[in-house]
């Protein structure tokens, strides 16, 4: 199953791949992608078949090395880019995704690059991996949930001194500060992403969205209302355990 | 207005406010409120600075419980002090604090106010209010928990104690350590770096951060986009992409 221009979606065993294929951009992310992007992130959240998606990119420099900026010098007005980006709202449709996403991380991950590792939930990343934001230096601020799931996930400090200064860090230093998961070496990184998504597959899929369930919205709420959540996930699980024979 | 007890001096576009101790205390804590406040309002409108560095400086401390004690001084009810992180945490800027030597109490509440924190080896931190019955009151226990975690937080809240720059490195209290003697050039640097974004971008940037951690994602994400079309609108904006494409350096004006 394939047929898009900028991305290649596979599916084997209840694993789905999402392949980032513009291998001469740097994989850059552009309009096209989007619109890929927002058609596979549909199909996935609705395949019940697919139980856990791993996120990676083609060629060896890079998982995606940022936004194509050639697409960028003619900004419509504001008020056409807002309507367009609510649209079809991709970060939106890809935060909301029930399945666990795996990110396998490798050469640049700069800009819209980061921000797409952040949207999944899990990031291992090999050693040669480059990770940074390099906006606020082109006058801009990331628009693909940036400012919002990497303070989430590093902290308000660490992720201010990314967005900053624009320095970039490396794979070791990422895994420090708790940018990813595991840091591996080159050749074993989509070892390590298959393995750990095999784990995930092996387990119930409605336990596995439940928890993913629990956790994500759990923190976008109060702690009483988490646990509530948390309290009516398990219970309908158990609900449906113990109807089936 | 006269400061006593602040210095400070601009390098382009950086403004560097200094906040030395004498060996027990950084002073008299109202004075350095109302010293903190003044310059932050001579700050705030002024379009030329980018990014502030304030630079805690500790030199020639002999005893870190007078320091401490002295700090704690300052009782909320008795002496109606005024906030030091107020002021600082309005700023719409980047600001860095720097730290050499002893960051305790209020001194520690404004670094945690502060953007980024960079501490030399020798800079030690801790929030003792706790041993003097009294608990912090210039957002310590609020930013302290959210930077570092609960768990974290509460230690140092609970016991008064003091920890080095090594283990406020490993919680995150600070961003990096650098070699004292480096240390004031190397947050320049920083600090220079950062001058060189562009100014409306790195403001939103600071505002997309600290009020996103307040709200929900699906919130916090429409105030990310809203930010960034209203830099649509900006002259940096194009300037930036620009010089990204003819490889030169970008010449913001802040439009």
């Amino acid at each position: 199953m394939s047929g898009f221009e900028t991305l290649i979606y596979e599916k084997t065993d209840r694993i789905a791949y999402v392949t980032i294929n513009r291998p001469k951009a740097m994989n850059a992310y552009n309009i096209q992608m989007r619109d890929d992007l927002y058609q596979i992130l549909s199909a996935i959240k609705d395949d019940p078949d697919v139980y856990v998606v791993i996120f990676k990119g083609t060629g060896e420099k890079a998982f995606c090395a940022g936004a194509d900026l050639s697409e960028f010098l003619t900004a419509p007005s504001p008020i056409a880019a807002r309507k367009v980006r609510f649209e079809r709202d991709v970060w939106g449709l890809f935060l909301s995704i029930p399945q666990p996403i795996i990110a396998a991380l490798h050469g640049y991950v700069l800009g819209s690059g980061i921000e797409i590792a952040l949207c999944c939930d899990i990031r291992i990343a090999s050693r040669n991996t480059r990770f940074g934001l390099p906006e606020v230096g082109l006058g801009m601020i990331p628009a693909a949930g940036g400012t919002q799931t990497l303070p989430r996930t590093v902290g308000k400090s660490k992720a201010l001194e990314m967005l900053l200064t624009d320095e970039w860090i490396d794979g070791e230093e990422a895994f420090r500060i708790g940018l990813v998961n595991h840091v591996v070496s080159d050749d074993t990184l989509y070892d390590h992403a298959n393995e750990m998504a095999r784990k995930i597959a092996s387990h119930d899929p409605a336990a596995v969205r439940a928890a993913k369930q629990a956790v994500v919205r759990g923190m976008d709420v109060r702690l009483s209302e988490g646990l509530f959540l948390e309290k009516s996930l398990a219970s309908h699980l158990s609900a449906i355990k113990n109807k089936q024979p | 207005m006269r400061y006593e007890i602040l210095s400070f001096h601009r390098e382009n576009r950086v403004m560097v406010i200094q906040l030395h101790g004498n060996g027990t205390c950084y002073g008299e804590p109202v004075q350095i409120a109302n010293e903190l406040n003044e310059l932050c309002n001579t700050i705030y409108p002024d379009p030329e600075i980018q990014v502030v560095i304030i630079n805690l400086e500790q030199t020639g401390w002999q005893n870190k419980l007078t320091l401490s004690q002295t700090i704690l001084n300052t009782d909320p009810a008795r002496d109606n002090p005024m906030s030091w992180a107020e002021p600082v945490s309005k700023l719409e800027i980047p600001v860095i604090m720097s730290i050499n030597g002893y960051a305790l109490g209020q001194a520690l509440e404004l670094a945690l106010a502060c953007d980024m924190r960079v501490a030399s080896h020798a800079s030690f931190f801790g929030l003792p209010h706790i041993n003097d019955d009294i608990i912090p009151w210039d957002g310590g226990t609020q930013r302290l928990s959210r930077l570092i975690g609960k768990s974290n937080a509460m230690e140092m809240l609970f016991t008064g104690q003091t920890i080095n720059g090594e283990e406020a490195l490993r919680m995150g209290l600070v961003n990096q350590l650098i070699e004292g003697k480096a240390l004031l050039s190397k947050v320049m640097e920083t600090a220079q770096k950062i001058a060189g974004k562009g100014p409306i971008a790195l403001k939103y940037t600071k505002e997309a951060v600290n009020k996103g951690m307040d709200l929900t994602m699906d919130q916090a994400l429409n105030l990310e986009a809203d930010l960034y079309f209203l830099l649509h609108t900006s002259h940096d904006r194009t300037e930036g992409i620009k010089a990204f494409q003819e490889k030169r350096k970008a010449r913001f004006s802040g439009e």
